[in-house]
């Protein structure tokens, strides 16, 4: 693979893009979007979900062909989608969803993505450990090479994802939401290493969501709405964050309301939720919960603090009943529920908003409708004919998507074709729906644009203001502050603290890192 | 008990080849059904070609050939034209079964069966006691059949092409920004699947016997699938899967000529698939959790783009 020479002596942008179209059907994902880059910085994109962000990396990665335009990536014109072209060129990406296999052994997987010249066809497993040691020095050393990438945690997951771009001896890098799934404690080494490759005269492209972290790593920031570049590449000194924030919102654009919610008839302190010493048995990811106290009263935003992997997802399945409880028991309103299926949860009031909205939130390949009239099939009344009227709820389903303000075109269109805030959107106008006792929301706001997880946000409130109970599930600590009534930190699979309003933020993550027990 | 093992050998080596051919379909992500009507093609061609020529090398070319071609037609119906691939590979399989059966009335106006006498050489044979009998009367085949597995595992396993096609398999996505395109990462794997099949097919007429015979697969290509599974699709997993179903198999024919007085035949006919079936549930438990592992990353399998 040959470099670029020293491209910032000649002056030339490292990624120049001209008049880029990309259309997917009759939805314009980019539109006539013109940009340079200068070598050698940390330049941000940021827009709202759906504003086209992702589609416009993975254009100049060369994943993506263009309609129309042209890339250039350190002076030489890349044709459309052809990723190897552009990776010899200099540009290394790191996406948004990864992009190792997760069965492959780190090894295998640089390897297989990041192939430096002097490898033979066949290797010896020795072999390849060898010539990649020295590369993974920084994220654990030999003994990571033959762990498998599912069992990495998702930070040096994404490390790896770096790793692997400058092993390919990378001279642009662009990384797609690199934060989203990061604990922020992470997202400052990051940024922090993000620096020190800008030092060795790396260019640094950074698709981000919240403006404090735009803020606290580039030195230049574009901004993408509906498909156009709106601003930039502005020096971050010569914007204002109100510019900013008007830049990616966009004129006139309506405040999102949130949706008020008919809670049921909430009798004052009552327990809607209570789990009482529950345990349950470790999984793949996660260590199983030990002896878990907890309760959510009416009127309340429970929070749950804890670095990823701690057994938030255990809490949450055991809660939901997708996972069994070895002991303990967990009550709903007063009811023992620990034997009863989901279904018999959710009609005693119980509502999910879960961790992976894609895989576990939606059923993808289903019909908009479907996915939104989910519960009230679950919830018909026996005793009636086992017919539905298709149009009828066909017709709900538009009124309630309308009313949470679901971007769609057809009803019939199927769940995998919204964009993230959408979905979100799409299960809480289902999960949110009368009846509602308790909610349980995981990562709510993961990945959500601002004026999406404002709206969430919101929601959630509302919701508590309604008379319900919400155990919120999140690794935003600012977002557990800003909402919860009380905070508990999960550590291993245990909760090992508990905290009340003024939150010390320190002692939460002492707490959360078990430096506190 | 030597004459078991000999038998063993001799059934599971079409199951073996045929296996491997389903670890490279299963790896590039291919759930390939059509393994029975490959093999079965592949056991016609050879012995067609082998006869109208008289040159068992010839036959067996050809037969490589006709698979090769057969599994291209595969890949074109799956990937481009975006057939279902459990489908489509039923598909191939009845049109093996019901293409040789034809083609053998219509091309040697045979019915049933055709005769050859040009087969495979059989490196040892002639020895009729001791253990020499294990090894004794088996095709060259059979001796292959262990190096092919071997470098199926080098191929698999220990190269940049098997990570390409592992990739492609498992996590289109992370091949494709390696610079590797899936669907052609398919194709290949396919067309060594249909290769091997020909080899399994070929071992079957004119290895372990001289003739063709309708049907005469009779559900292997699916065991081997099942041996597939077995094997946790790992090339030496799925090699001592087919071994064990070959085992199972030839305990079957053993007992039916030794006990049947005593035991019903029917009876003895169910052995090999009451061990598969036993075998397939322990298979399940003792990947139960490896397969929970991976429904977790059901969204990081299928990325939103």
């Amino acid at each position: 693979m040959t470099v670029p020479s020293s491209p910032a002596s000649a002056g030339v942008p490292a990624v120049r893009c001209r008049s880029l179209g990309v259309s997917f059907g009759s939805v314009r994902a980019l539109h006539r979007v013109s940009l340079d880059l200068a070598p050698g910085q940390i330049h941000a994109l940021v827009g709202q979900n759906g504003a086209g962000k992702t589609t416009l990396a993975k254009v100049l990665g060369g994943l993506q062909p263009a309609d129309t335009g042209d890339v250039h990536i350190a002076g030489r014109e890349i044709p459309p989608g052809d990723v190897r072209a552009a990776q010899a060129a200099g540009l290394a990406m790191v996406h948004q969803h990864f992009s190792l296999p997760p069965s492959f052994t780190v090894a295998e997987a640089l390897e297989l993505t990041a192939a430096r010249p002097g490898g033979r066809p066949v290797y010896r497993r020795a072999e390849l450990h060898g010539r990649w040691r020295d590369d993974v020095a920084e994220i654990g050393g030999e003994a990571v090479l033959s762990t498998r990438i599912r069992d990495l945690p998702v930070e040096t997951r994404q490390s790896l994802e770096i790793v692997r771009a400058m092993a390919a001896e990378a001279r642009i890098l662009m990384l797609d939401e690199p934060t989203a799934l990061l604990t922020p404690a992470a997202i400052d080494a990051l940024f922090e290493r993000l620096r020190r490759l800008r030092e060795d005269g790396v260019t640094i492209l950074v698709v981000l969501h919240k403006l404090r972290e735009v803020a606290a790593v580039a030195d230049t920031v574009s901004v993408l709405r509906d498909g156009e570049l709106v601003l930039g590449p502005s020096e971050m000194s010569e914007v204002s964050q109100g510019r900013l924030s008007d830049a990616i919102v966009g004129p006139a654009s309506q405040a999102d309301r949130a949706v008020g919610v008919e809670a049921a008839p909430g009798t004052e302190q009552q327990t809607l939720l209570e789990l009482a010493r529950v345990s349950s048995r470790a999984s793949a990811f996660e260590p199983g919960l030990g002896s878990i106290d907890l309760s959510v009263e009416a009127h309340e935003i429970v929070g749950i603090a804890g670095v990823e992997g701690n057994g938030q997802r255990s809490l949450v399945s055991v809660i939901a009943g997708l996972n069994a409880v070895t002991e303990g028991s967990v009550l709903l309103g007063g009811t023992d529920v620990t034997r009863a299926p989901p279904a018999r949860r959710r009609l005693r009031g119980l509502r999910l908003v879960p961790f992976d909205r894609n895989s576990e939130g939606i059923s993808r390949r289903a019909p908009l409708w479907l996915n939104q009239s989910a519960l009230r099939l679950i919830g018909r009344r026996r005793r009636r004919l086992p017919l539905i009227s298709l149009r009828q709820y066909k017709r709900k389903a538009a009124t309630e998507m309308d009313q949470w303000r679901v971007r769609y075109d057809a009803v019939t269109q199927p769940a995998e074709s919204l964009s993230g805030g959408n979905v979100q959107r799409l299960i809480l106008s289902r999960e949110l729906a009368p009846g509602l006792q308790v909610l349980v929301a995981a990562q709510p706001t993961r990945g959500l644009d601002f004026s999406a997880t404002s709206f969430v946000r919101r929601s959630l409130r509302g919701l508590r203001d309604a008379g319900a109970g919400v155990l919120l599930v999140s690794s935003d600590l600012d977002e557990l502050f800003e909402l919860s009534d009380r905070v508990l930190v999960i550590y291993g699979g245990r909760i090992v603290a508990g905290f009340e309003a003024p939150y010390d933020r320190r002692a939460v993550g002492d707490a959360m890192t078990g430096a506190r027990r | 008990m030597e004459q078991i093992l000999a038998t063993t050998l001799r059934s599971a080596t079409p199951l073996v080849l045929v296996a491997t051919a389903g670890v490279f379909a299963f790896r590039a992500g291919i759930f390939h059904l059509g393994l029975e009507g490959l093999m079965i093609t592949g056991a016609f061609t050879t012995v067609a070609v082998a006869e109208a020529t008289g040159s068992v090398e010839l036959g067996i070319l050809a037969a490589i050939g006709v698979c090769m071609a057969l599994s291209a037609v595969y890949w074109w119906v799956i990937g481009p034209l975006g057939a279902n691939v459990i489908i489509a590979g039923l598909g191939l399989t009845s049109i093996g079964l019901g293409g040789t059966a034809f083609a053998l009335g219509a091309i040697f106006d045979r019915r049933g069966s055709l005769f050859t006498d040009v087969v495979l050489p059989r490196p040892v044979s002639g020895i009729t006691s001791g253990p020499g009998v294990i090894v004794s009367e088996h095709s060259i085949l059979v001796w292959i059949t262990p190096l092919i597995v071997l470098a199926a595992w080098v191929v698999l396993r220990r190269s940049r092409f098997g990570l390409r096609l592992a990739a492609a398999g498992e996590y289109p996505f992370a091949a494709r920004t390696a610079g590797v395109n899936p669907s052609i990462m398919r194709l290949q794997a396919l067309l060594i699947a249909g290769a091997l099949c020909a080899l399994g097919g070929a071992e079957l007429s004119v290895g372990a016997l001289h003739n063709f015979t309708e049907n005469m697969t009779n559900g292997r290509g699916f065991i081997a699938f099942v041996a597939v599974i077995f094997g946790a699709w790992h090339p030496i997993g799925a090699a001592f899967a087919g071994l064990f179903f070959g085992f199972a198999d030839a305990i079957g024919i053993q007992s039916q000529i030794n006990i049947t007085e005593r035991v019903p035949r029917e009876f003895v006919l169910m052995i090999p698939f009451v061990l598969t079936i036993f075998a397939v549930w322990l298979g399940g438990l003792w990947r139960r959790r490896s397969l929970e592992a991976e429904a977790g990353y059901a969204e990081l399998r299928e990325p939103d783009y």
